[in-house]
């Protein structure tokens, strides 16, 4: 596991916030809080249900605005560990509004592209009244949402290059 | 953290990829070395314009020529693609990008809008 930084699998991060664990917990597992702040850029929640407990599944929707109008996705995934205030692990992926989720080929991704990834999130005391959190995403598909079809085209030559030619120094 | 090198390295990067004659040109090099005759064949283009395409494709790295064999063939390097590609690069923008958000949030819920206090 030390050397997770460098897996072309994972993005891990860890971060400092001025606030103590249970409100971080908070901003992951009540809904409204999570909404707050979730969204990227520009982008907003309109939905998000979480039924936190191992087992219990998640439905977000993000709400993008692009050129051609708003987009939705959908994003749902089940939670394998709930920890109060320390460990949360949910398994996330893209679904229609149902939550039905979406095979990876259906929103136009390679056939070998992972259905599901997973979301680790860790918190920890840092004193001062501050808490770490060490957040671990694995296995995400390469195409983020929005992708156009030629980055995706990109991703499948990247691999097929680092297969043939490992020799560039 | 990219530096503005990086960031320079990336928009050559992507602007060498915004045609998709030169994307076509990297697929046939992720196959093995071509001469700029074979990477001419598949397109409708004349030998000096295959020449620009090429040029582009080596000012941002993705291309080398070799320097010894009479025809300087032409090889993918796939470095410039491995950081475009990189979905961990992208993903990590977006979550620190949400995780400010959370900082400037947790700031706005705190019951006593704090000024400048310094104490530890």
């Amino acid at each position: 596991m030390a050397d997770d930084n460098a897996s072309p699998d994972a993005v891990v991060i860890e971060r400092s916030f001025d606030a103590p664990v249970a409100q971080i917990w908070q901003m992951w597992t009540d809904p409204e809080h999570f909404a707050a702040w979730y969204g990227p850029d520009g982008a907003s929640i309109p939905v998000a249900k979480m039924d936190v407990r191992v087992g219990g599944t998640r439905l977000v929707c993000m709400e993008a605005q692009t050129p051609a109008g708003p987009m939705q996705m959908w994003f749902t995934g089940e939670y394998l560990e709930v920890t109060e205030n320390t460990r949360l692990v949910y398994t996330e992926s893209m679904c229609d509004q149902s939550g039905n989720v979406l095979a990876p080929s259906a929103m136009g991704m390679p056939e070998d592209h992972p259905t599901t990834t997973e979301v680790r999130v860790e918190l920890d005391e840092d004193g001062g009244g501050r808490t770490r959190m060490v957040l671990t995403h694995l296995g995400i598909p390469s195409d983020s949402p929005g992708a156009t079809g030629w980055t995706m085209a990109l991703d499948k030559l990247a691999t097929h290059a680092a297969a043939h030619g490992n020799g560039s120094s | 953290m990219a530096t503005a090198i990086d960031e320079d390295r990336l928009s050559e990067t992507f602007a060498a990829l915004a045609s998709s004659t030169r994307r076509a040109m990297l697929a046939r090099l992720a196959e093995g070395s071509a001469t700029v005759n074979e990477l001419a064949e598949p397109f409708d283009l004349t030998l000096p314009a295959v020449s620009k395409h090429i040029k582009v494709l080596e000012r941002a790295g993705l291309v080398v020529r070799g320097r010894h064999a009479q025809y300087r063939p032409c090889a993918l390097d796939p470095a410039p693609l491995a950081e475009v590609a990189s979905w961990t690069e992208e993903y990590r923008h977006v979550w620190e990008a949400r995780f400010d958000q959370m900082d400037d949030y947790l700031t706005r819920l705190r019951p006593h809008a704090r000024t400048d206090d310094h104490d530890g």
